[in-house]
């Protein structure tokens, strides 16, 4: 089977990135189920490390017409960054970033422990939303973790940021393909929040 | 994970590397599985066990790599195909056994090694390259590049294994085996032969010298069968002004960065699958081709130095040519590949431009990344079990006074060389050697040393190699507190069950080997704490460490807080109370916050007083006790399990 | 794993930090305990004080209530708080309204009290009289160790009568129970360094709980003491099991520790009781606690008497109570006892200059 629509970029490179813990490894697998379907060639490296102990984790989407693609990104070669914590875009940004990069960033800050601890500080909220629009072509500064809460679960932020990264035209698919890839993975009685996040993520960029 | 023997054969499906591992091997028609977890190589046992229902195979978590390959030898000698996977330093732990079988033979069924290495060190202690034990024993080695690849290359190696009788060696890469892609699944078999050996047959090592001939013999066969194999390739002009002979994942990225120079037409690649023996006449052939040899591998310079020796020997006929690598810096001796690292590398030696960006943009990122972004440090979750405990170590060990040491061990609590575990462990190294440093330790006071030794080690370390230490430690009377952090889990890859669950790897319940049990047959005496109770646990600590002599044992019994968290959860919803809460002030200055460094705990700035986060805490209840000014309240919650 | 560990901020030049410096990494600490309870980084275990974390603050209390601490400099320090308390210091007994031979009146004393029981008896008294609402007294605790304890009656007081020689880290009593803003007065029964530190709580501007509530001080006379577990391994290199019923160090010549046991009564020589005591006492200049509102020690040559000493004007007011109550038998010292004293006082005060001197 070959791809029916032309890709944004070819390859199509998205890294998803946030802290152990916030799904992003499932919103990469689910990104990368979805577009396997419409039969591009998908390769998804995940980095857990020490991921559930509060570190940095880090997904690399990696999207082709036809082939296999290497597991790592290219230094300063993603198209985009889908980020669910605002610090870690930018850190992300410094290793992959260009003046074209499109990034998509959830807005509420997970603050790590050694800032908690006050051996660090964590940016101001609007340099880093300056930072990040310096550093990219565009930047979607989202309330995403706000619009879970207000669908009664903070972890559906990851859902929320794949709904924007659909409306975003970024990707060729749209949000039934990402509900389809969903339901393989949830139970239906899980589904409809998801689907309910999907929508508000999307309409977050209307 | 999932059942892999229900996947649908024909039908595309996006499968992780360890993934299509185990998927591979089913189609191969492995019997046996058998594994220690470790990072970046537990999904393989982890898919095969919740496959095993399914296929009609046996999974088992052994207690170290060692038993595992043992036992997977076993069943290859009754002709059933069979395999172990490991993490790189598991290849060290089974080395000895693998030394002797190499020689032994392995028996009419395939018997089949994987390893995942770490490069890099994502999730490891170190960034070893396996590789070695290939030529150290004599064996084939086959790495993949692709997950597809990885998938095809196991059914070859059960192949392989059976052709020449011995074990085959499979290395897989943290990015490989943490890869999704998509994949084709095959057939299953519907057969399997029944297992048998026969008594007048033998697997030993014994006469050595005619064994050993044999060993290389099996070698040099194995070298032809893999040579037809396919797996190694070559892309690129007829006459490139450079070869790249490149294996595992470092063959895409070098394919990648030759995009991204638009030197295609200038460079080659020498994709090699089949690693060990070398195929030497495919890269003699190269080598006559081309002046230029750039190497491209992770980790060590394994195929770079292996070689050059082979062009050694046939420099004469080949003439000068230039070799790059490792050994000229073109490429890091240290850490994992990368695209731009290979571009950098093919760029400089071909003379050419490269940039991974704009100047400008380079230097203003870096430089707001300096100035902006903090670290994200690692640490214990929320309501783990191992802050309790080394807070616990750490407070005892500061009233005792006497400098006392922690060797510690490896697992989650390894994190207590962080700013998490309060720095508080001195020593880390391999499974179970916290307990050797602590039993050099504990003989030392003959010398004059007066300094107390806590050794701490996780409960899946104490069976992985801990008994022995211990055992020596009894039997010679060291003098130490042996802390055995048990949380009932394999926590730091995944919560694999162990002796001391009493499940087994595919859910059965097996025969639970208690801590306890172990120390009352060594005769050792131990106590058990719940580190949660922070004076109880600083007391008991404190007695033990007064009382000298031999080993004492205390189990620090607690579930780890994740497990809990799947299990009701904990049985506290917190709060701060703020008039109460010191803050910063003299009195305090955000103990909690500061110091014990729960995530669960943050500050307030504009109020001063500290804030429990109500997402992220989990309701351990055990900040409560460390608050000088009870102001850390803990209220039962209804629906949870106590 | 590198990349993911923060660089620590250095630390402040913080009072805890120097207090770790100055005293106990120094060896120089006592444990009286007057900076232990006031904040969780510093902690008493087992008569011993440590402090695992920098509290990370530069503006705090501790080092200011540390009778070990150097800065500034004791003489003046402690010049500064007899000033404060309208006193002079008067060398080498400090300042004082009358000095007798005394003993209690009360028979219930005699067999538990460490010689005339006066210390239980001026306590027991305040306490009833309403002087005093509560009291942080000093006995024994968990594996034989010292420790401070707060007493409301004379029943409670009686349960701590006798000296155990060996640091105790009271005054974290006394720190808990002034974590109470408000409240009763406070009494204190305490061995010199731990009356230097409560005159310097009463003193201090950021401690007004202790200027409050910080009523009577009884102050023991000492020449040195042990570290609980320097005690403990003393006894059990003397192969002494069991609960001590008593420890007693008779006047000279006799040169001996008493300890005696449910099964016996021995003496070890005070050369070996030496190698185990606090280094820290070398450098406290103080035998009779200057700045108490009464201080009390051994009679010499008169077992089941004190010396007596009062010296504030409440010390004075509390014994003329006393007498007229007939709770105690007050009579003028010998000269030459009195002249033993001054000597005694005299040579700990040039020793502790000699030590500072020598650091
Ligand atoms: C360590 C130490 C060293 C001493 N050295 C001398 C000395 O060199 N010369 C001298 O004349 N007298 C010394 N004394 C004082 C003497 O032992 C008596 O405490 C004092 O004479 C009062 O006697 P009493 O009969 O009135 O005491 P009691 O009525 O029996 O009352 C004793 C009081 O001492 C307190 N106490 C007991 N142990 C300790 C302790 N470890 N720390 C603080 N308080 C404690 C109790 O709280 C109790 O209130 C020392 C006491 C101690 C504890
Ligand atoms: S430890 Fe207690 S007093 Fe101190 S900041 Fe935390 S809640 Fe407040
Ligand atoms: S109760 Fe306290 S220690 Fe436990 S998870 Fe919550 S914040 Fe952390
Ligand atoms: S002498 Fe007293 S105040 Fe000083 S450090 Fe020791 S216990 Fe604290
Ligand atoms: S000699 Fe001084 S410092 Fe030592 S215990 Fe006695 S009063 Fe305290």
């Amino acid at each position: 089977m070959n791809p029916a629509a032309k890709l944004y970029a070819e390859p199509l490179d998205i890294i998803i990135t946030g802290v152990g813990g916030q799904g992003n490894v499932l919103a990469s697998q689910v990104l990368g189920r979805a577009l396997l379907k419409l039969g591009y060639g998908v390769t998804v490296g995940e980095t857990f490390g020490l991921s559930q102990r509060g570190g940095a984790v880090m997904s690399m989407v990696r999207v082709v017409s036809q082939g296999v693609m290497g597991p790592l990104v290219p230094e300063n070669r993603a198209t985009a960054i889908l980020s669910l914590e605002p610090l870690e875009a930018l850190r992300v940004l410094g290793a992959y970033g260009h003046p074209q990069v499109v990034v998509l960033t959830n807005d509420r800050p997970l603050m790590p422990v050694n800032v908690i601890a006050g051996a660090n500080r964590y940016p101001d909220m609007a340099d880093l939303q300056a930072v990040l629009a310096e550093l990219s072509s565009r930047l979607y500064w989202l309330p995403a973790t706000d619009v879970a809460l207000e669908l009664g679960n903070p972890i559906l932020a990851n859902v929320v940021m794949l709904g924007a990264l659909a409306a975003s035209g970024l990707l060729p698919l749209g949000l039934p393909e990402l509900e389809a890839a969903l339901a393989e993975m949830f139970p239906p009685a899980k589904m409809e929040a998801n689907r309910q996040a999907l929508a508000r993520g999307a309409a977050l960029l209307a | 994970m999932a059942d892999l023997s229900k996947l649908m054969p024909g039908e595309t499906v996006l499968l992780q590397g360890n993934e299509a591992l185990a998927r591979g091997a089913l189609e191969a028609g492995v019997a046996f599985c058998a594994a220690y977890p470790g990072n970046p190589s537990s999904e393989i046992l982890e898919s095969l066990a919740d496959s095993a229902a399914g296929a009609g195979i046996y999974a088992e978590w052994s207690v170290n790599e060692k038993v595992a390959l043992e036992s997977a030898a076993a069943a290859a000698y009754t002709g059933l195909r069979a395999m172990a996977s490991m993490k790189q330093n598991g290849v060290n732990v089974a080395q000895d056994f693998i030394c002797n079988l190499t020689i032994s033979g392995s028996g009419p069924g395939g018997l089949v090694l994987i390893t995942c290495d770490d490069p890099s060190g994502i999730s490891s202690t170190n960034e070893q390259d396996a590789r070695f034990i290939a030529r150290l024993a004599d064996l084939p080695l086959l790495e993949p590049a692709t997950p597809a690849e990885a998938m095809a290359m196991i059914k070859f190696a059960f192949e392989l294994s059976e052709e020449i009788q011995n074990l085959v060696v499979l290395r897989s890469l943290s990015r490989l085996s943490h890869t999704r892609a998509g994949i084709v699944p095959g057939p299953l078999p519907q057969t399997r032969p029944k297992p048998y050996w026969d008594p007048k047959v033998n697997h030993a090592t014994m006469p050595v010298v005619p064994l050993h001939a044999k060993m290389h013999e099996k070698l040099a066969r194995a070298g032809r069968l893999m040579a037809a194999a396919g797996f190694n390739s070559y892309e690129g002009p007829q006459k490139p002004e450079l070869l790249i002979i490149a294996s595992g994942s470092s063959v895409l990225y070098a394919a990648e960065a030759l995009q991204l120079l638009k030197a295609e037409d200038k460079a080659g690649i020498l994709k090699l699958g089949a690693t060990w023996p070398l195929p030497e006449e495919l890269i003699l052939d190269h080598l006559a081709k081309c002046g230029r040899v750039l190497f491209a591998e992770e980790v060590d310079p394994f195929l770079e130095n292996e070689i050059k020796a082979l062009y050694a020997q046939n420099a004469g006929r080949l003439g000068a040519k230039a070799f790059f690598g490792k050994a000229t810096g073109h490429l890091a001796a240290i850490g994992e590949n990368t695209p731009g690292r290979l571009a950098a590398a093919m760029a400089r030696i071909l003379g050419l431009e490269w940039r991974t960006v704009d100047e400008a943009y380079a230097k203003r990122s870096a430089e707001l990344l300096a100035k902006l972004v903090p670290p994200r440090e690692f640490g214990f979750c929320p309501g783990c079990p191992h802050r309790a405990s080394y807070w616990a170590i750490k407070q005892t060990l500061a009233v005792d006074g006497r400098q006392g040491l922690v060797s510690g061990d490896i697992g989650c609590y390894t994190l207590g060389v962080l700013p998490t575990g309060f720095r508080r462990v001195n020593s880390v190294h391999c499974m179970g050697s916290g307990l050797g440093i602590s039993n050099g330790l504990g003989q030392l006071g003959r010398f004059g040393f007066d300094q107390p030794v806590v050794s701490v080690v996780g409960d899946s370390t104490f069976y992985h190699s801990a008994l022995p230490a211990l055992v020596n430690a009894r039997w010679n009377q060291s003098d130490y507190v042996l802390c055995v952090l048990d949380n009932s889990a394999t926590a730091m890859t995944g919560f694999q069950p162990h002796p001391g669950t009493g499940r087994t790897a595919t859910g059965q319940p097996g025969k639970q080997v208690a801590v306890e049990s172990v120390c009352q047959a060594l005769g050792l005496p131990y106590a058990i704490v719940d580190p949660y109770d922070l004076a109880a646990t600083q007391e008991a600590l404190y007695d033990a460490l007064q009382q000298g002599g031999g080993v004492r044992v205390l189990i620090f019994r607690r579930l780890c807080a994740l497990v809990q968290g799947r299990q009701g959860g904990h049985p506290y919803r917190m709060r701060v109370d703020a008039e109460a809460c010191r803050g910063e002030n003299c009195g305090c200055n955000r103990f909690c916050s500061r110091v014990f460094r729960c995530p669960g705990l943050t500050f307030d700035q504009a109020g001063g007083a500290a804030v429990i986060d109500e997402v992220t805490c989990v309701g351990c209840g055990v900040c409560a006790q460390i608050c000088p000014a009870g102001a850390i309240l803990a209220e039962p919650r209804k629906e949870a399990a106590a | 794993m590198a990349n993911h560990v923060a660089a620590e901020a250095t630390p402040p030049a913080a009072c805890l930090n120097q207090l770790k410096k100055q005293v106990l990494d120094a060896g120089l600490c006592v444990a009286c305990g007057a900076c232990v309870g006031l904040c969780p980084h510093i902690i008493f275990y087992d008569g011993r004080v440590a402090a695992p974390d920098d509290c990370g603050l530069s503006q705090g209390r501790c080092l200011d209530l540390c009778p070990q601490a150097p800065e500034p400099a004791q003489e003046s320090k402690r010049r500064a708080l007899h000033a404060q308390a309208g006193q002079t210091p008067a060398p080498p007994l400090g300042p004082h309204a009358g000095i007798w031979q005394a003993r209690a009146a009360s028979p219930d004393l005699a067999g538990r009290a460490q010689y005339g029981g006066v210390a239980s008896a001026l306590l027991a008294l305040a306490l009833e009289e309403g002087l005093i609402g509560e009291a942080v007294v000093t006995r024994g605790g968990q594996r034989g160790a010292p420790q401070g304890a707060l007493v409301r009656d004379r029943a409670g007081v009686l349960a701590a009568a006798g000296s155990i020689y060996a640091a105790g880290g009271s005054l974290l009593a006394l720190n808990q129970a002034l974590a109470q803003e408000t409240g009763p007065k406070l009494g204190l029964v305490g061995l010199p360094c731990q009356v230097l530190a409560a005159a310097a709580m009463k003193a201090h501007p950021s401690y007004p709980a202790a200027a409050r509530r910080l009523g009577l001080v009884i102050g023991l006379f000492c020449t040195w003491n042990l570290p609980a577990r320097g005690l403990r391994a003393l006894l059990a290199a003397e192969g002494l099991q069991g609960p001590v019923k008593k420890y007693d160090i008779p006047p000279p010549p006799a040169q001996v520790f008493l300890v005696e046991t449910e099964k016996e009564t021995r003496e070890i020589p005070l050369a070996k009781v030496r190698e185990h005591t606090l280094a820290g006492c070398a450098l406290c200049p103080d035998l009779t606690a200057e700045l108490a509102d009464v201080s009390i020690g051994a009679a010499e040559g008169r077992p089941g008497w004190n010396t007596l000493i009062a010296r504030s004007a409440q010390g004075e007011s509390l014994v003329k109570s006393a007498l007229e109550r007939g709770l105690l038998i007050l009579e003028t010292p010998p000269a030459e006892s009195l002249d033993h004293l001054r000597a005694a006082a005299a040579a700990k005060r040039a020793r502790a200059a000699q030590a500072w001197k020598e650091r």
